[in-house]
């Protein structure tokens, strides 16, 4: 009876971690599943299978094609932008040519799209934009545009639009990474480069990137992962439009679900995009566990 | 396969202050530093730390800039030359091996960023493996090694490609003991398989002492003495370097300088002894007067019991059995003076060293004194 007392104990200990995943996490997971294989569940009471019809119908849909395309562009940019973007940010903010304050200036500046929530940035990026704006008045100068210009009503750019300003309003969390990542390399690294006969360049392939690997891998995969399922921002900037034009796949899932009212056809879409995460969340862990071992 | 000269280097760090309210410093850590390295030669940097030796080693390194000064390698100046183009090697003191890279890779590097074909890369490193006995490691990540090892691969990566100048920054203290000792006789032979100059910054005196064929002793970013080992230990400028170097340190008693003629002696409480000939020609050459000295003399050179007349006396405070001697430390009228004795013939002979608070009676010869004046400087220079 004491040992197995005993033995419960740290099974007492995380069962309300359990209890809490298995609830918020699982379950749902299990439901959309469950739904996928049903015709119609929620708007009808009592639904019936169907096997793989929903999946089928989902195949069948130009939109969804068209929204995997647009959420392929929509990530790829985004993760190569990110991480770009943050290698330079983070190399100015870590370098010894600016002064301490200028560079805890640059650093509270750098951050700034971060405290923001997405409805805040869509608005201020919405009055930016507007035919009217800040935008237009500027490019104007340069005749890249005029006050008729479109941003967001026109198909054939509002997908580049929104994915700028996905970009701007993600990188200063990927930039504090690598930030970090810059300062635990030991400048003894650099030093010991620069004598071996490298230029900075150099130094940058051979010794930063090689020791920035890990953590831009977990980067990007976070950031796959993250833009994947990105909702809020392209929501309330574009709700999908022009002509399902920003419709990224959260979008489509969205709108099928909620505004459609085909619950059955979005737990569908749905397992494909889980599918899809399932697939980096492997490879992330088993990275994980490779620089564990390293 | 160099020369290298220092033409009155100096170099100031300058910190601003991070409040309005605080005033920028300016810290000198070298000043004036005036120096030849002929080629092939090995010279050691000594000092204490903060003495500036890393700060002149990283200035010739190009790691850190000039302030003030020249600094030529090969009579060409090299003030504002990138490290890259110095054809310069260093090894570090934390060895500063690139972790991602295999051992192979690692001394491969610099041969690499040269664009050496392959082949004779190759060749190379497996040159200098063979040298260094790391051939079996080639495949290892450096975090397989172990300290002695990875220092190893820091010196492969180093003379791979056969630099003018080989630089090294306490490369030994990293390593416990024992490895140090093996290292340190590792360097010696390494030298005579590569013609290269070595400039090397330690603060351990026994290595200074041991690999270098001059030893620069620096305090306070100034120069104290530039000379041989040898001649340091037995001609030592001033107090400061007579105290740094040799283990156990020099010991110092107040004393008084005596002349009659050119007959030289000094005098420490009632103990007299004269000063030799050539010491005597030698202050007799500069004239120097009777006044009050220090007088300084090696533990080794201290003989205890001999029976002469007017002897010093002190307790012994501690006594350490070495095996071979014995190091006492000794307390005499406020002096702790620390005084070695051989160990030879029977236990009788020496055990009542051992013993704490004994009374031993103690005395020099004027061969064993150097004599300094009120500022520290020897009285001879």
């Amino acid at each position: 009876m004491k040992k197995l007392k005993r033995n419960a104990v740290p099974y007492l200990y995380i069962a309300p971690t359990v209890i809490l995943m298995a609830v918020l996490l699982v379950l749902p997971i299990f439901n959309v599943i469950r739904y996928s294989f049903y015709d119609n569940a929620f708007v009808k009471k009592n639904p019936s299978p169907v096997g793989w019809l929903n999946y089928q119908k989902v195949l069948a849909d130009p939109v969804f094609w068209q929204s995997v395309r647009e959420t392929t562009f929509f990530v790829i940019v985004s993760i190569v932008g990110h991480i770009l973007i943050a290698l330079i940010f983070a190399h100015l903010l870590n370098t010894t040519m600016f002064k301490q304050r200028t560079k805890t200036l640059a650093r509270i500046v750098y951050i700034l799209p971060w405290i923001f929530t997405a409805t805040v940035i869509s608005v201020m990026w919405k009055l930016i934009f507007q035919p009217a704006g800040v935008m237009n008045y500027l490019l104007g100068f340069i005749g890249l545009a005029t006050k008729n210009t479109e941003w967001f009503s026109n198909k054939d750019i509002a997908l580049y639009v929104v994915t700028y300003i996905n970009l701007w309003s993600g990188y200063p969390f990927y930039m504090i990474s690598v930030l970090a990542g810059l300062q635990g390399i030991s400048p003894d690294l650099y030093e010991s480069s620069a004598i071996d006969g490298a230029t900075s360049f150099k130094s940058f392939l051979y010794i930063t990137l090689p020791q920035l690997k890990p953590i831009l891998l977990s980067l990007v995969m976070l950031d796959f992962v993250w833009t994947l399922k990105t909702f809020a921002i392209v929501w309330t900037l574009t709700a999908g439009g022009p002509m399902h034009a920003t419709e990224i796949i959260s979008l489509y899932i969205y709108r099928t679900a909620f505004m459609e009212n085909h619950y059955s056809l979005a737990s569908a879409a749905a397992v494909f995009l889980l599918i899809v995460c399932m697939i980096v969340a492997v490879f992330y862990t088993r990275q994980q566990f490779k620089i564990q071992e390293d | 396969m160099a020369t290298i000269t220092l033409k009155n280097i100096s170099k100031v760090f300058e910190s601003t202050g991070k409040k309005k309210s605080e005033e920028n410093t300016r810290t000198l850590a070298v000043s004036d530093f005036n120096l030849e390295i002929k080629d092939k030669e090995f010279v050691v940097l000594v000092g204490p730390s903060g003495c500036g030796k890393s700060t002149t080693l990283r200035m010739i390194a190009g790691l850190e800039e000039i302030s003030s000064g020249e600094l030529y390698i090969d009579d060409v100046l090299v003030n504002d030359i990138e490290p890259k183009d110095r054809d310069i090697a260093m090894v570090f003191q934390n060895y500063a091996l690139y972790p991602h890279m295999t051992v192979y890779d690692n001394i491969a590097y610099p041969l690499k960023l040269h664009k050496v074909p392959k082949a004779e890369i190759q060749e190379r490193v497996m040159e200098a493996a063979r040298i260094l006995d790391i051939e079996q490691y080639l495949k290892r990540k450096p975090k397989a090694l172990s300290g002695g090892q990875r220092q190893r691969v820091a010196i492969g990566r180093a003379i791979v490609r056969n630099p003018k100048v080989l630089l090294m920054d306490e490369p030994l203290s990293n390593l416990d003991a024992k490895l140090r000792n093996q290292m340190r006789a590792e360097i010696i032979a390494l030298r005579s398989k590569i013609n290269t100059t070595f400039v090397y910054v330690t603060h351990d005196q026994t290595e200074a002492m041991t690999l270098g064929d001059r030893i620069v002793i620096m305090k306070d970013g100034f120069i104290q003495q530039a000379a041989s080992p040898q001649d340091a230990f037995d001609h030592p400028a001033n107090i400061f370097v007579a105290g740094f170097i040799g283990a156990p340190s020099m010991n110092f008693f107040p004393g008084k300088l005596l002349r009659q003629g050119d007959v030289y002696c000094v005098q420490v409480e009632d103990l007299i002894v004269q000063l030799p000939e050539e010491k005597c020609a030698r202050l007799a050459g500069k004239d120097v007067q009777p006044q009050d000295i220090t007088v300084g003399v090696r533990p080794s050179h201290i003989n205890v019991d001999t029976g002469v007349e007017n002897e010093l006396t002190g307790t012994i405070n501690v006594s350490e059995m070495m095996g071979t001697e014995v190091h006492l430390h000794v307390k005499s009228s406020g002096n702790d003076v620390v005084i070695i004795v051989p160990v030879i013939g029977s236990y009788a002979s020496y055990e009542k060293y051992l013993r704490q608070d004994e009374v031993v009676k103690f005395s020099f010869t004027g061969e064993a004194c150097h004599v300094f004046d009120s500022e520290g400087k020897n009285l001879e220079f």
